[in-house]
């Protein structure tokens, strides 16, 4: 686990730094998908969240959800093409699970990957992950988590 | 010492549909995060209409048969929060920026910042205009301009409404907001909630006039000079994209949610400084207090400390709405005679177990 600033950033996890979001890839090679605790720290208290359709095709670097905190609202985009296998209804109940849980029950989506050893390559993962975000957070200007 | 002023666009797109309005909306923030647009600042106005926030539910927020009885066009915003009736004698204000050029990714932050900038800027047209937090800016604990954001990787749009003049009795007819039934009453209690530059300032100001105090407030906070401008090449084209698919009862209906999932529930109750009676808006699914409305006579010093309280409670958890209230009083010195906060708590948790009525 790597912490950088306060915010927990699991270095088993792929990241798209710019987009603020992680991939997990499970042992079916599906892959699970969630805001950062660093992008949840930003936004604070998520209220709503609404999901791309179970189905849809979705292209690296687009919308699988929509989420709203503070009267802001912003995609939270795919690390991956992919097809969206589920949804978390969980979260769509209690938004504010994504704050509490960013890389448990607070997942956003489950994708399965059309071309993950061509895309993942981009994504950061192990010991790269906290200088990364370090590099991201001094960016933005960012206090801590 | 000669120091490079940066230049932004400043866009003025007239009055329009509200369709147009929100495509423009998608089109300038997607072209900004694209690098294809410059910083903007873009003035606008709306034919009437009630604008859902993204995540709402037309059936939940508005009279519709209201809306379609006065020709009153229902669409959804891609900023968040709650519905607003929007009409001719409003003035919608929006900066479409870099996050780069704020200094920090901070939402709330950021909302500071420009709502401050643009209450300084109101305020310089002879009234005091200040920041409410989560989002409002206000007058003498009036709501004068609503705000909400919305953002697209490193490119954000935050945009207002500022009331220059405001028909209070059409708002109360357009939203279910979880009023008293339209009254006299009703009305004063939401002239008590929202102003107008009309009212405050006893004549109506020129839309020039508020666009170049708006304008001058933010070019100060940002250290800027704004040019006026027109949408580009790149805007144009995917102008035509959004506007097919905003312009489209799929984009209005996106969310639809059942009515009877955000009920309205309410309670009353004497205390020895009068009565105390609150309308609660409630998310029956997330168990979240939408909008919070009180009335009745209770004596409140100072008189506006039951609006702000409104204001801190808006999208509150249910489970956490003692350590709101609690937290609120806290912040400031309120007379209220023999009413305690825990009282307020308990009319508030009393309504919430209470049948609800008609929303």
């Amino acid at each position: 686990m790597a912490t950088v600033r306060g915010c927990n950033l699991p270095d088993d996890l792929y990241y798209n730094v710019d987009n603020n979001v992680w991939a997990r890839r499970e042992a079916d090679g599906t892959l699970t998908i969630g805001m950062t605790a660093y992008a949840c720290s930003l936004a604070g208290e998520i209220v709503s969240y609404t999901p791309k359709k179970v189905g849809k095709e979705i292209e690296q670097n687009k919308s699988v959800c929509t989420v709203e905190s503070g009267k802001w609202v912003g995609p939270v985009k795919a690390p991956v093409t992919g097809e969206i296998l589920a949804t978390n209804p969980d979260v769509a109940g209690k938004p504010g699970t994504i704050n509490a849980d960013s890389y448990g029950s607070g997942w956003l989506v489950k994708m399965k990957p059309t071309n993950w050893d061509g895309e993942s390559g981009a994504l950061i993962t192990g010991g790269a992950v906290a200088g990364a975000f370090e590099t991201k957070m001094n960016a933005d200007g960012f206090g801590g988590c | 010492m000669n120091e490079t002023v940066n230049t932004w666009r400043l866009l003025d797109t007239g009055i329009r549909r509200a369709a147009e309005n929100i495509a423009l909306n998608r089109v300038l923030l997607e072209a900004r995060q694209q690098d294809e647009s410059p910083n903007t600042l873009r003035f606008l106005g709306f034919e009437p209409c009630a604008l859902l926030g993204f995540h709402q539910s037309a059936d939940q927020e508005l009279n519709l048969d209201y809306c379609k009885a006065h020709n009153i066009t229902v669409q959804r915003r891609i900023t968040g929060g709650g519905a607003i009736y929007f009409d001719t004698a409003q003035l919608g204000w929006e900066l479409y920026l870099h996050k780069r050029d704020l200094g920090t990714a901070d939402m709330s932050a950021i909302s500071r910042r420009i709502c401050e900038a643009v209450a300084r800027g109101i305020s310089t047209l002879g009234i005091t205009a200040v920041f409410r937090p989560r989002n409002d800016i206000e007058v003498d604990g009036r709501k004068i301009s609503g705000t909400g954001g919305a953002f697209d990787g490193d490119a954000l749009m935050y945009q207002g409404t500022l009331l220059i003049e405001f028909d209070v009795e059409k708002m109360l007819r357009v939203l279910n907001i979880p009023a008293e039934k339209l009254s006299g009453k009703a009305i004063a209690s939401a002239r008590e909630r929202v102003t107008n530059l009309a009212d405050l300032l006893g004549c109506v100001p020129s839309r020039e006039k508020v666009i170049a105090a708006i304008s001058s407030a933010l070019a100060d906070e940002f250290k800027v000079q704004f040019e006026s401008g027109d949408l580009n090449a790149v805007e144009d084209r995917l102008y035509t994209a959004a506007l097919a698919e905003i312009d489209h009862p799929d984009w209005v209906n996106m969310i639809a949610l059942p009515a009877h999932d955000r009920p309205v529930r309410t309670a009353a109750r004497k205390f020895g400084g009068g009565m105390l009676r609150v309308n609660i808006a409630y998310d029956r699914v997330q168990r979240r207090l939408k909008q919070v409305w009180f009335s009745g006579d209770v004596f409140v010093s100072p008189r506006r400390t039951l609006v702000d309280l409104e204001a801190a409670l808006r999208d509150s958890l249910e489970d956490k709405l003692a350590s709101v209230v609690t937290d609120f009083f806290q912040q400031r010195s309120v007379d209220m005679l023999t009413l305690t906060p825990d009282d307020i708590v308990s009319v508030i948790k009393e309504a919430l177990g209470n049948a609800e009525v008609a929303a």
